[in-house]
């Protein structure tokens, strides 16, 4: 297998034959985040799931600040994945700031792409002008602070340790709060890039069949990002479910898995 | 406590039963444990919702109970601590049941922060499906602030290592600049990356930037990001003061409204290219300010991350930063003077082996025309794209040579060439170079265009100034010894980067050593025409027919110096049909022998109006030599014959022997000289025989015997074997072999030959 799996840690199952779902998690923790709905999946599809570099087990040392100063770089790393497994009229299933790099690797190569699932999308998540986005500036300073506060205890050394013995899975399951555990300095520029970005302009042109999923009660993607979603890509589906907070997959995996289901049953 | 004494406690009772306090304390309701622990509890649904809080966590938040439980827990956090725990707490807690130690600010009911620590514990049902989390929290105030401020100082030296490493890094990449242009890229690149900015541009001072006559020109070196309308409008707005300008240090010039109405120009071009501020950092080096780069800030663009500035809120640089940016300038501005230092010692070097060139080309060179054209050839190869020079004729400014670079362009010199010269008129730079006796330097292309339209002639002239694209002028006077010899005027064109000092010093020098050159050349060019109008006025006309006889006469200057020299021939009819012959050698060869020689022969045709014999006329010549005033003294052979019967009379005054030629036979006559003339006077002697009928009789000077490589002995026994060989000749073949077998190609005396012959 290619450098792209080792990188990405990327896992496959369900029938090869069947259609490939490429599932991507935010920011925050690792591709486990799917771990109650991925399953449902996998008697039908074929899925696939990946960590972004600097998140989980990737390859900590692919983690280069210039590439993924944008979300370009990791929308580059998914079409990447997409073609070294050969995938085709893929289902891209993406969560918080991967919804939006669903919607930059899918202008790089729309070939690739068969549906959008945006879970709990923000084109953009500070406050400009009339649209509401939920955060203002100081609001994304005081959540680097708040990250930089946790991760004091965790320091940059740590890393190579635990990435540098899979002989050893032990030490990296031993530390607590392992699976969100990120390296300070790539946490702290991939919150400045999935907090700071805007791409609003991005939503112009999926020409695929896309579901937005609207959690209530969100409090880092508000019900006006998702509807903005929804509104500027023609033709989508919105989805407001009952499952509160940012992360219904793993608070709400049945009324998740059903409405994607419903969605890509025809 | 026992007394000393080892009785009974004798104080007052501390309490009245301490033993059951403790127990009461001990044996207290867990609820209240759960109410008045010193820490924060909570117990929430799953969703966040508070099922239960304790009376401590209502008591540091300022809320009560009623108002936490039914509100969720987000609700009681800050933004960021709202983001980590959707994105970290809810993920973990799901994942693996407890989360320990997480950092949490609460809201206290007055807005303020609690900073905390946090662990919880998700409550299970059998089947794994979550019930309830149990948090506590604890007041961590004093530890988040030493944290934090561990965490600033750890940034803090983070930021100074990269400023270091910038440093570094810049100063390694400056060591390997050899060019402006290198140094440039160095800085431009290192310089945007340290300001994150949109784009950077290096703008140098051109030009003296001690002439005081005009500000300094601005040139931008290398432009990343920065358009060329923006830095073209910078240079405007900054035009007329910009020594000021580069003096005030690092600055920024912020698109406001004061900019909108002071520089709507400027404020323009930052707007077109999404530029909200620019940084003005002077490049100096010791004193010298050399130039500024500029870093233009701007609205992020799309792919851009969103700039955690309030738009139009300009924060001002930090300190730190300012520090980095002067460094980066005064790390340009030293690499530049290095830079510019190997240049000139370069600059030199070439200048050096141009001159020499110039003064070899001028050495090799025939006369002065050549000199001048190929003069023009070698400026236009590599000084300038024309050059003209003018010298000055008896007809005053002539054109002596005008070259272009390229072939086109001479075509369209020539044609200009043909145009009227323009030198005439007087506002010409290379007409008030040479009437002002100093140098005219026009830096100004726009002065430099406007005064090339004002000398034309007329709209051609003008025309074809504009096709050659002329805006650069330098006229060089060539002067020596205060006479006005020429002058050098070297034209540049629109592409043509200005003239440089240097390059008008060696323009100078050029002027200079053709100045040398023209007058050297003019000076001999006057002398040797001056002996040509000598010798024309002083050598006698061709000799007279007279009957019986047959003359040839022959004079050859020497091959170095004046064409002329002092040797003369003469031949005079004499009354009664007598004919006189002399030939002379006055002493030298340049123009006073020459004018010597002509007073000479003046006087002796004037003592031979009677007639005297050539002893007499040799006597009269020496006694009466204080008189003439001659400056040389010279020695003559005078001969009279009578073609009628032969008779010849001769008398020499120090002079060698005649020859006679007669029938095959060659010989000297036995003529015995008195002193030269103008030595003390000494009575002269006279040979008195027959020139037979068919003989011939020369006389010649020492030139036609005198060579550099044999004795005069010698000579003169070539001299009897050539003649003996060509006694049968007429007189002039005579004359015409002798010098041919005699004489070569170089002479180093005049030589005057006389041939008669008696038929």
């Amino acid at each position: 297998m290619g450098s792209v799996v080792t990188r990405n840690r990327v896992n496959a199952s369900g029938p090869p034959e069947g259609r490939p779902m490429v599932f991507a998690h935010g920011f925050g923790c690792d591709q486990t985040l799917w771990r109650l709905v991925a399953p449902r999946f996998a008697c039908d599809h074929r899925v696939v799931l990946f960590d972004h570099v600097g998140s989980g087990q990737s390859d900590l040392s692919a983690y280069d600040p210039e590439k993924y100063g944008s979300l370009d770089g990791y929308a580059t790393d998914v079409v990447e994945i997409c073609r070294e497994l050969a995938l085709s009229d893929v289902v891209f299933v993406g969560h918080s700031v991967s919804a939006m790099i669903g919607v930059l690797a899918y202008h790089r190569a729309p070939e690739l792409f068969g549906a959008m699932v945006m879970v709990g999308p923000s084109p953009r998540y500070v406050d400009d002008g009339d649209y509401v986005g939920g955060f203002s500036r100081g609001d994304i300073v005081g959540l680097l602070d708040a990250l930089d506060s946790n991760h004091l205890g965790w320091s940059a050394q740590m890393a190579p340790v635990i990435m540098g013995n899979p002989e050893r899975p032990e030490l990296a399951e031993e530390l607590t709060n392992s699976f969100c555990r990120t390296a300070p300095d790539i946490a702290r520029q991939f919150a400045r890039v999935t907090f700071l970005s805007d791409n609003r302009a991005d939503l112009d042109g999926i020409e695929v069949p896309t579901l937005v999923l609207q959690c209530s009660a969100d409090a880092i993607a508000p019900d006006t990002a998702g509807k903005y979603v929804h509104e500027r890509i023609p033709g989508s589906t919105l989805v407001r479910m009952r499952a509160t907070g940012h992360v219904p997959q793993l608070s709400a995996p049945e009324e998740t898995t059903a409405a994607i289901r419903a969605f890509l049953t025809p | 406590m026992t007394g000393p004494d080892g009785g009974k406690p004798t104080g007052p009772q501390r309490a009245r039963d301490p033993k059951s306090q403790l127990d009461r304390l001990l044996e207290d309701d867990p609820a209240d444990l759960y109410e008045n622990a010193p820490m924060g509890y909570l117990s929430t649904a799953p969703d966040g919702r508070i099922a239960r809080v304790n009376r401590t966590f209502c008591a540091w938040t300022g809320r009560s109970p009623e108002d936490l439980l039914g509100s969720r827990i987000q609700e009681l956090l800050s933004v960021g601590g709202r983001v980590f725990y959707e994105t970290h707490l809810v993920p973990l807690l799901r994942m693996q049941g407890a989360v320990r130690e997480i950092a949490m600010d609460v809201l206290r009911i007055d807005g303020s922060l609690l900073p905390c620590l946090l662990n919880a514990v998700e409550m299970r049902d059998d089947d794994g499906a979550p019930l309830l989390v149990r948090a506590t929290l604890f007041e961590a105030t004093a530890r988040r602030r030493y944290e934090r401020e561990l965490l600033a100082a750890q940034r803090l030296a983070e930021e100074s290592e990269a400023r270091s490493r910038t440093v570094q890094k810049v100063v390694f990449d400056l060591a390997a600049a050899m060019t402006p242009e290198d140094v440039a890229t160095v800085i431009v690149q290192r310089g945007r990356a340290a300001m994150k900015a949109r784009g950077a541009a290096l703008v140098l001072v051109v030009g003296e930037a001690d002439d005081p006559r005009e500000l300094p020109e601005l040139r931008p070196v290398r432009s990343d990001g920065v358009s060329v309308d923006l830095l073209r409008r910078l240079r405007e707005a900054a035009g007329s003061q910009l020594a000021l300008e580069l003096a005030q240090g690092l600055r920024s010039v912020v698109l406001d409204a004061r900019l909108r109405a002071d520089q709507p120009r400027l404020a323009a071009a930052m707007a077109a290219d999404g530029v909200t501020d620019l940084v003005i950092v002077p490049v100096s080096a010791d004193s010298k300010r050399l130039g500024v780069l500029v870093l233009a800030r701007g609205a992020p663009k799309r792919g851009d991350l969103i700039s955690l500035e309030e738009p139009g809120d300009q924060r001002p640089l930090h300190p730190a930063l300012v520090d980095l940016l002067w460094t980066l300038g005064r790390q340009a501005g030293q690499a530049l003077e290095r830079v510019r230092l190997y240049e000139q010692t370069r600059q030199q070097g070439e200048r050096t082996g141009f001159l020499l060139e110039a003064a070899r080309l001028m050495a090799d060179a025939a006369d002065v025309t050549e000199t001048v054209q190929r003069l023009a050839d070698l400026v236009v190869s590599r000084l300038a794209d024309v050059c003209v020079i003018d010298l000055v004729t008896e007809h005053g400014l002539a054109r002596s040579a005008a070259r272009h670079r390229d072939p086109a362009g001479q075509r369209l010199l020539d044609r200009l060439r043909e145009r009227q010269a323009p030198s005439r008129s007087p506002v010409h730079p290379g007409v008030r170079a040479l009437r002002e006796g100093r140098t005219q330097w026009l830096h100004d292309p726009a002065e430099g265009r406007a005064l090339l339209a004002e000398v034309a002639a007329d709209d051609e002239y003008r025309e074809l100034v504009e096709v050659l694209k002329l805006q650069r002028v330098v006229s060089v006077p060539m002067i020596v010894d205060g006479r006005r010899l020429g002058v050098v005027t070297l034209g540049g064109d629109r592409q043509r980067p200005p003239f440089t000092a240097a390059a008008v010093e060696v323009a100078e020098q050029l002027a200079l050593q053709l100045s040398q050159v023209v007058e050297r050349a003019q000076r001999f060019e006057f002398e040797e025409r001056t002996s040509h109008t000598l010798q024309a006025s002083l050598l006698p006309p061709a000799p007279p027919e007279v009957p019986a006889i047959a003359t040839a006469v022959r004079y050859l200057a020497a091959t170095q110096g004046v064409d002329v020299g002092g040797d003369w021939y003469d031949v005079v009819r004499l009354p009664g049909d007598q004919v006189a012959m002399a030939v002379g050698d006055v002493v030298g060869h340049d123009i006073t022998a020459a004018a010597t020689m002509g007073q000479l022969r003046s006087v002796t045709r004037a003592m031979s109006v009677d007639g005297p014999s050539p002893a007499v006329l040799v006597d009269r010549l020496q006694r009466g030599w204080e008189q003439f005033g001659l400056q040389r003294m010279a020695t003559a052979l005078f001969a009279t014959l009578d073609p009628a019967t032969g008779e010849l009379r001769i008398a020499s005054a120090g002079h060698l022997p005649p020859l006679l030629c007669s029938a095959g036979e060659a010989q000297f006559l036995p003529v015995r000289p008195t002193r030269m003339l103008g030595a003390s006077a000494a009575p002269a002697e006279e040979w008195a025989g027959v020139l037979p009928p068919g003989a011939t009789l020369v006389l010649f000077t020492d030139g036609l015997v005198e060579s550099r490589g044999a004795d005069i002995d010698a000579g003169m026994d070539r001299l009897l074997e050539v003649a003996a060989r060509s006694c049968a000749a007429d007189p002039g073949e005579l004359c015409d072999r002798l010098l041919a077998e005699l004489t070569g190609a170089h002479r180093a005396d005049d030589i005057a030959l006389l041939a008669l012959t008696r038929t």
